[in-house]
Order: C-alpha cells, then structure tokens, then sequence
C-alpha cells in the first residue's frame, strides 16, 4: 500500500474514532433540555431608519463596539461609516478595488479593513492626524480572494480567504504572524470569540473549524466527517454546535423556507438568531425551540449581511438592493 | 482532499489525532448549561424586553422631524 492509502486509511479511521467520541458524549439533546421552555413570544422588530447612500450592492456590514457607528462595503468601491442614529456618512472611503467583500470596525474604532476580490486586506485609518482617511496597510500574501476579517485589536487582524487559508496579521509590520490551514475548500466567513482567543472559520468544504489562536492548530472540526456527497444536495442551512460536548445540536430549517442563508447574528441573549436569507427576509428563530418567531421584511434584493450591535439594541441589515436598515 | 501530497495528508492526521484528543464534555452538562446562560440573559436582552426599548435611541422623540 502507498504513504497516500496509508495516511488516507489513518484519517478515515481517526474522522470514525471522532464520530464514536462524539455520540458518546450524546445522552441528551436540545429538544430535552429545553422541553420545559416555552416558545417566545412572536417578535416584531420595525425599520427604524435606512441608510442610502450605496450605489450597488452592499456585500458586508459591522457594528463599531459603540452600537452607534457602523460600517458597510459595497461593489459600489466605497467603504461608508454611518452614524447609525442620525443617519449621517462619518466617511465615505474610495476603495482601490471595487470589488469588495468584507468589511470590519475595530475595537477601538479606530480603524476599518476591507478586501474581496484584489486578495489584501486594506487597513484605513480613520482617526489621522489632518482628518483624512487614508490607507495605513495592504495586507497582501493571500492567494486567493479576501472573503472575511475581523480585527483582535489595532494591531492583529485575522482574514480568510478563498486560497482556503485564515492568517493572523502583524498590522504594524504587514506580516503573517499565523496561517491557519487545514480547510478543503474556500474560507468564506470567520467569527471571533469574545475572550479574542479562538475563532471559528466556515468554508467551502462544508465543514466550520475552531481554531485556538495562539497555538495555530484546530482545535475541533464540525459538519465535515460525514460523508461529503450527500451534503452537496443540502440548502444552504442554519445549524448550532455544542462546543464544549463536540455536537451538532440542531438544524433551523422550517419546509416553507426554500432558499439559503446568506448570513446570521444572536441577539443579546442569544436566545434570538437572525439570519438575512436570499429571498429578501431575514428570519428570527427561538435558537433553543429551533420555531421560527419572526420575519423582518423590507429589502427589495438580497439580504447580503446582518449584525446585532454590542448592546443589542439594535439590529442593522445590508442587502443587494444597495440599502442598509436598522430595526428594533 | 484528492489533490492533497503526502506532507499535507500527513498535516491533517496530525491535526485529526489532536482534534481526537479533545476534552469533550457530555452534553447533559453542556446543553443545560447552555440553556441557562440564554435563560439568564434574556431578561436583559433588548429584542425580548420592550421596558428595555422605552428610550430608543433610534426612534424620533418629536412627531415631526425638519428635513
């Protein structure tokens, strides 16, 4: 037998031993533990203002820590910073690439990243010193298109990218700290923890990574060790994992939804999911009753991105009808 | 995983056996734990909780607004 059969046998064999481990671990679900919880109430949150301004599809959107300050992308080549409340452009950033496909505040909110289809992630200052924004860094080593980054602090950043890598930056230096590898397929979107210590990272091959930041190595793999070709044949799905028992817990899925979801956001609790979906809604789900409690209707295209501000007192989507609305 | 050389399939036994290694904890402990941090976290939840809402800071407190 080749090296390749032999280390293929080995992985087959260690992805039987993870799924043994898992379901031994399996003796409850979520349906037990909350039998005894009550559905919430039907939740009807409202369009309290729309940002205009985009000329083209906005493809990605983030809260600044302030939930007052927001961030949007669009194809349009500009990087808008809205104040939410009054609806007032704080900047609107002319972007090198126009293709764009994320976007992301710092903590501090003192800096904004973008990138998409140029492979870099551009970091803009927006607190220098004669008040222009301008670039600070082209974080540029990808291979493949930038689909999402989310900032640690002012000085790291983390990217995924359609080369199927996620990579920790040095900000200051432009340099690759860490490279995360290990998916199949393109890195589409990541996800911070709040203590900045793991992420998790969604790809193309259908599997989420959680990733533990300083040591570089994955930590555990979800939706990925069952067998790849019957999920081709599956939508595009809302599912929730327990990390600590290493379980897929239960699937958001109703049959009168027949698209994908393109993105999601927990409210405040986390009792609450949001997810924007291709048929123009964003659906609210009672995350432990898996019941669908509420549609929030208004965007002509597309639902592209969805966030929840840190208070959570509001929500902000962006959607292909070049839009951004803020309801609660 | 088919387009894979030897020194990459060789990365991923290495990360499958680590991932092997995880602590898992039963899920009759993490799911109820799980359950009661939501609980606990929704009487301060803003979506769940229209007291919370009473000042919000992006409904116009006049009838009219001058445009």
């Amino acid at each position: 037998m080749g090296e390749m059969e032999q280390l293929r046998k080995e992985a087959d064999n260690l992805k039987d031993q993870i799924t043994a481990a898992r379901k031994a671990m399996q003796d409850t679900t979520l349906q037990e533990a909350a039998a005894s919880i009550n559905v919430v109430g039907r939740v009807q949150l409202k369009t309290r203002k729309t940002l205009r301004g985009h000329l083209a599809k906005i493809y990605a959107m983030h809260w600044s820590t302030d939930s007052k300050l927001c961030v949007s992308a669009s194809q349009d080549g500009k990087l808008i910073v809205w104040d939410s409340i009054t609806t007032n452009k704080v900047n609107a950033i002319p972007l090198k690439s126009s293709w764009v496909m994320t976007c992301a505040y710092a903590p501090s909110g003192n800096l904004v990243a973008c990138g998409g289809l140029d492979n870099m992630c551009s970091i803009y200052n927006l607190k220098g010193k004669d008040g222009n924004v301008k670039v600070m860094r082209e974080l540029a080593a990808h291979t493949g298109y930038l689909s999402c980054c989310r900032f640690l602090s002012d000085s790291e950043i983390i990217t995924s990218s359609g080369d199927c890598t996620c990579v920790l930056w040095d900000i200051e230096t432009g340099t690759q700290k860490t490279i995360f590898a290990g998916h199949q397929g393109d890195c589409m979107s990541l996800a911070v923890s709040p203590d900045f210590k793991f992420f998790i990272s969604g790809a193309c091959d259908f599997t989420a990574k959680l990733w533990d930041i300083r040591e570089g190595t994955c930590r555990q793999t979800f939706g990925g060790h069952e067998n790849l070709s019957r999920i081709n044949y599956i939508l595009d799905l809302c599912k929730l994992y327990d990390l600590r028992a290493d379980q897929e817990l239960i699937t958001y899925q109703d049959s009168s939804i027949m698209c994908g979801v393109t993105s999601l956001a927990p409210s405040l609790s986390g009792r609450l999911l949001l997810a924007g979906y291709d048929d123009f809604n964003v659906n609210i789900w009672d995350t432990l009753k898996a019941e669908r409690v509420g549609v929030l209707a208004g965007h002509d295209n597309r639902v592209s991105c969805i966030g929840v501000s840190s208070d959570g007192m509001a929500c902000c989507t962006g959607s292909w009808d070049s839009f951004l609305k803020i309801w609660n | 995983m088919d387009e894979w050389d030897v020194p990459q399939m060789k990365k991923e036994v290495e990360s499958l056996k680590y991932q092997l290694a995880f602590k898992r904890e039963k899920s009759s402990k993490t799911v109820t734990d799980l359950v009661k941090w939501i609980e606990d976290g929704v009487p301060e939840d803003p979506f769940l909780n229209p007291e919370l809402m009473k000042n919000n800071p992006w409904v116009e407190k006049g009838k009219c607004i001058i445009l």
